[in-house]
């Protein structure tokens, strides 16, 4: 019992330790959205993401995401230009979107992290539902997962943007992850 | 008036495809011109989300008259020239392939965008070809072009249409409208 709490109390801080990172060269973090009832998608560039997780402590680590969103890229200069500009994510003001999340949880297969995103300054609850592996992830690992948000809830759409008629709500944002230890 | 074409006139059939689609290229001409004239915003995209439909719908248009044309001979011409027989020909040939082309390079040129087309918010088409920007402005080109190209085959084909009626006087436009018999 003893050695069970002692064995416990050394391994859980060591298993938070290494933090893993990616960005944009070792992942991808893509969208689709909805523009006059067509499905498009598109990808943020420049990016940073660290993990630290332990599926035996899932109560305990953290993922921090940045995303520097004049990256955006639909593929197309006009609406990009949209994007950034400061009807939408008002890149020149709020130059960075952030998710941090401080604890995990079991949801089916894979995981669940209840955070937060904020954009434009605006912070609200995200889950972000996932996959990694290898689970016990101290070395380099594969993280794959997903999120749905609404545009309008952060501003994104302001004044004739605004209206959910021509460019839908509903943003579904994936993303493919190497993770590597840090250092 | 007979459904079918008769050897003299075309029926009703052939008529209603014929004008629906003189109209609906009207429209969607200036619909295409005015989408293009505006600044970025929203107005510029709903108009462009109007003709892309539109487009979609004259392409379905130009799918049945091929198959009725098909199903249902359309009268012969009355007696020409041959080169005016083969030049009516050429343009009638021409202004098909403009319905299919016309509407396809759109529809090319909106998925090299990344913009891929919904036909009237009830179902989003495939893309034939993936988002790039080198792609997009060729098709863009060609829709431009072919443009101009529709311009000078509808004024062919108005113009010849207009000289059998009223400086041959062999009643050829009467064909096309409801009404007496020539």
């Amino acid at each position: 019992m003893l050695r069970a709490l002692l064995v416990a109390l050394a391994v859980s801080p060591a298993a938070l330790a290494g933090a893993l990172q990616a960005d944009q060269s070792s992942g991808r973090l893509e969208f689709s959205a909805t523009q006059a009832d067509a499905k498009f998608n598109g990808a943020f560039k420049r990016f940073r993401v660290a993990l630290e997780f332990d599926p035996a402590h899932p109560d305990q680590g953290r993922l921090d995401v940045t995303v520097d969103v004049a990256s955006i890229d639909t593929q197309d200069p006009e609406r990009d230009e949209i994007l950034r500009g400061p009807d939408f994510f008002w890149a020149e003001k709020y130059p960075q979107a952030v998710y941090h999340a401080g604890r995990f949880e079991r949801a089916g297969a894979g995981w669940r992290a209840p955070g937060e995103l904020t954009i434009r300054g605006v912070k609200k609850p995200v889950p972000v539902t996932f996959t990694i592996a290898p689970a016990a992830a101290t070395g380099p690992a594969t993280m794959k997962g997903s999120a749905g948000l609404g545009r309008l809830a952060f501003g994104l759409g302001q004044g004739e943007w605004a209206s959910t008629e021509w460019i839908g709500d509903a943003v579904e944002v994936r993303f493919e992850l190497k993770l590597q230890p840090a250092g | 008036m007979p459904a079918r074409n008769s050897p003299l006139r075309y029926g009703s059939v052939a008529q209603f495809l014929h004008w629906s689609v003189v109209l609906l290229l009207a429209a969607q001409v200036t619909l295409g011109k005015v989408a293009d004239g505006l600044p970025l915003g929203l107005e510029r995209l709903v108009m462009m989300s109007r003709h892309k439909s539109l487009g979609i719908t004259i392409l379905g248009i130009a799918v049945l008259r091929l198959a009725w044309r098909a199903f249902d001979a359309p009268p012969a011409l009355p007696p020409m020239p041959r080169w005016q027989s083969l030049a009516a020909r050429f343009t009638h040939w021409g202004l098909y392939a403009l319905l299919f082309a016309l509407p396809l390079s759109g529809w090319l040129m909106s998925s090299s965008a990344n913009r891929p087309v919904s036909w009237w918010g009830l179902l989003q088409l495939p893309d034939f070809v993936a988002p790039d920007a080198g792609l997009k402005e060729v098709f863009e080109e060609v829709h431009e072009l072919l443009v101009n190209v529709l311009f000078a085959f509808v004024a062919l084909h108005v113009a010849a249409a207009l000289k059998h009626q009223f400086l041959d006087r062999d009643g050829l436009l009467l064909r096309m409208l409801p009404g007496r018999q020539p």
